[in-house]
């Protein structure tokens, strides 16, 4: 089966600063792969280069075959890149917002108005997208975004903390969705987080990132019992003290 | 649609929705302007009902034929305060006390002295209570009065002259005994105009095209600055950045973008400010009677389209040096204070050239000057009103050259990953410039 995305020895320097070291890492067809590490850990970096943002100094990495250095155009037709603490245009309507992104996938596969139902049920926002962005709140902003990144249904999609600043419902309908996606539209999605608990109920396979290095990478499970841990954060707990 | 017009609506639709930009931009000059022009001409106005209903003061040390004839000639038409007084101190004081602004204090001896054929001696007082221009202006019209007076008085001892010595002559060339006309050669047509009433039309134009390419260039840089600004701020430029569309094409939406709102804020300046000129000013219509067309300093269609060329790769040049600059910025803040740097050399050479020609200026400056691309901008405006083209495509060339240079510094930007991850905060700015 092709490789939906497959790092190699991805290093990344911004001047004296290691971001990126040497990591290497697989994500399959169709999975939820989650890229969990602390703060600083190179997560955004690795999803940059993955969503061609940023050129890896070396090492390589390919999107369903294609190089990111080399065919970027290519990726970016198939892709789509949530970054991570993101706003939108504060004086378009939510509305207005998604019709100007859908405008850009038309002609491969749905029509704008297919994409903008899409959007309509993964955002839950309702009657409110009429409304300009400037008066949503943190989490109708970021739904509206995850709407935007999952309406086009992606081959992939990478979501840089897609729940960051939601509360416990938002953060759930956000997974939600994700979730569903994945299932049953044939998305391949790469996320990033903090949150071991919520990355262990929704991936099917996680790397462990620190300090740009990629520590440990499997099913949750497997992790779990290779380090005799209850759960993600013990595992992490264990490799950081054993690395 | 295509990719390209989307992004232009979209930019065009986040900065004119913005209240800053559409108040600053386009409501601004069409508020502020009239409001200055109506001022202006109250002001005028009220000056100029002063100057009517002004009234003076006389006070009269003399007897004689010549005084009566005189005092005769200023009751005539106009609102005059006798004062007796015994003494001209008494005579000040008195004057004080009246609405009257000036005071004519005629001497004792007045009529004899001209009768001798001397000096006939006055002092004019003025009152000065407010300051203002209203003030001078009555001050005038009496000084005036006594002028029109002086130059009947020296026709009439001319003619008594003349006569005694017998010459047929009349007495108003021997006060004036020169004449002159003034023509105008432009473009090698003669013209039966004075230079200076020429000047007076050229004025308005050359001081109008280099504000308003200055404004529109200001206005534009602001534009770009901002928007870019605002998409890293937010981090919608990432979620630009990774869409199926070229950078280049990115690159153009938001240079389109920032024209078409920098000129609609151009045409409502343009808009407001010729409302201001003409309320401002609609007291003198003499002013406005001649155009650039009626003296032959009309543009030609080709000097119309040269001036569009010229202005057209001036905003794209200022563009791409705005967002070129504000991609080193994380925040509207930095990158409104970094662009700010570029009013300099847009508004130097803009103000230099309105007062003077650049072939007059000492050569250091003239070389600095001309150093700067939007000099050419502003020398081939003026020379397209002269049909001097070689001038004009030769500036335009000069401009062109920058242009490019500047545009292609923009798409490298937009097409590194310079544009995500430099991190030019004001702070950061701050830090770099207490280093130097
Ligand atoms: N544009 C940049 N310029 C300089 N250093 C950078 C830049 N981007 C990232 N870094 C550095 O690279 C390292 C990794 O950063 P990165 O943003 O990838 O971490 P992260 O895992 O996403 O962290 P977080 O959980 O806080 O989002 C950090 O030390 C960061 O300071
Ligand atoms: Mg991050």
């Amino acid at each position: 089966m092709e490789l939906a995305i497959d790092a190699k020895d991805l290093v990344k320097n911004f001047g004296n600063v290691l971001a990126l070291d040497k990591a290497s890492f697989t994500v399959r067809d169709r999975e939820i792969f989650g890229l969990i590490g602390p703060n600083g850990a190179g997560k955004t970096t690795a999803l940059r280069i993955l969503g061609t943002l940023i050129k890896p100094t070396s090492g390589t990495a390919d999107v369903f075959g294609n190089d990111v250095v080399r065919n970027p155009e290519k990726i970016r037709g198939i892709i789509s890149y949530l970054p991570e603490e993101a706003g939108a245009y504060q004086n378009l309507s939510g509305y207005e917002y998604l019709s100007f992104m859908a405008g850009f996938y038309v002609g491969d596969g749905d029509t704008a108005d297919d994409m903008m139902k899409e959007a309509k049920l993964i955002s839950g926002l309702g009657d409110r997208l009429g409304d300009r962005v400037k008066g949503y709140s943190q989490g109708m902003k970021r739904r509206l975004l995850l709407a935007r990144a999952l309406m086009m249904k992606p081959k992939l999609a990478i979501l840089d903390e897609p729940t960051s600043g939601l509360d416990v419902v938002h953060a759930f309908h956000v997974r939600q969705m994700i979730k569903d996606y994945a299932d049953t539209m044939g998305v391949t999605v790469l996320l990033s987080s903090h949150n071991m608990l919520e990355v262990e109920y929704l991936c099917h396979r996680v790397a462990l990132i620190n300090e740009g290095q990629i520590i440990a990478e499997g099913k949750p499970e497997e992790l779990k019992e290779k380090y005799t841990a209850e759960n993600l954060e013990q595992v992490f707990m264990e490799v950081t003290r054993l690395g | 649609m295509g990719s390209l017009t989307a992004l232009i609506i979209k930019e065009v639709k986040e900065l004119i929705r913005d209240p800053k930009i559409l108040i600053g931009v386009i409501l601004m000059p069409l508020i502020i302007f009239p409001i200055m022009g109506s001022a202006i001409s109250i002001s005028q106005e009220s000056v100029q009902r002063a100057l009517i209903s002004a009234s003076f003061a006389i006070y009269n040390e003399d007897q004689g034929l010549v005084t009566d004839a005189f005092l005769e000639y200023l009751y005539a038409n106009n609102t005059v305060v006798p004062l007796q007084a015994a003494s001209l101190e008494e005579a000040i004081a008195a004057f004080q006390e009246t609405n009257a602004t000036t005071l004519l204090h005629i001497r004792e001896g007045y009529s004899d002295n001209i009768t001798r054929g001397l000096k006939g001696e006055l002092k004019i007082y003025a009152n000065l209570k407010s300051l203002s221009i209203a003030e001078a202006g009555t001050t005038d019209t009496l000084g005036g009065l006594v002028n029109i007076y002086s130059y009947v008085l020296s026709i009439t001892k001319i003619n008594t002259l003349l006569e005694q010595v017998g010459e047929a002559v009349d007495a108003r060339n021997v006060r004036n005994p020169l004449t002159v006309d003034y023509a105008s050669i432009i473009k090698g047509t003669v013209l039966e105009v004075a230079p200076s009433s020429i000047f007076s039309i050229i004025m308005s134009q050359s001081i109008l095209l280099p504000v308003m390419m200055m404004v529109m260039l200001m206005f534009a840089i602001q534009m770009a600055a901002t928007s870019i600004a605002l998409e890293k701020e937010q981090k919608t430029l990432e979620t630009l950045m990774t869409l199926p569309v070229g950078r280049m094409t990115i690159l153009s939406g938001k240079l389109a973008g920032s024209i078409v709102v920098g000129v609609g804020g151009a045409i409502s300046y343009m808009i407001g400010f010729s409302y201001y000129m003409t309320s401002a000013f609609s007291f003198a219509p003499e002013m406005t009677s001649m155009t650039t067309g009626d003296v032959g300093l009309g543009l030609e269609p080709i000097g119309m389209l040269l001036l569009g060329v010229n202005i057209f790769i001036t905003l794209v040049s200022g563009l791409a040096l705005a967002i070129s600059l504000a991609t080193f910025t994380d925040d509207v803040r930095s990158a409104q204070s970094l662009t700010g740097f570029l009013i300099l050399p847009v508004i130097l050479p803009a103000i230099i050239l309105m007062f003077s020609d650049i072939s007059m200026l000492p050569p250091t400056v003239q070389w600095i000057l001309l150093a700067i691309p939007y000099t050419h901008s502003i020398l081939a405006s003026k020379a397209a009103f002269l049909g001097n083209y070689q001038l004009v495509i030769r500036s335009i060339a000069y401009i062109a050259g920058f242009t490019v240079a500047v545009l292609y510094i923009a798409a490298r930007i937009f097409s590194t990953e310079r544009i995500i991850t430099s991190r030019f905060t004001s702070f950061s700015l701050r830090r770099l410039l207490r280093r130097r």
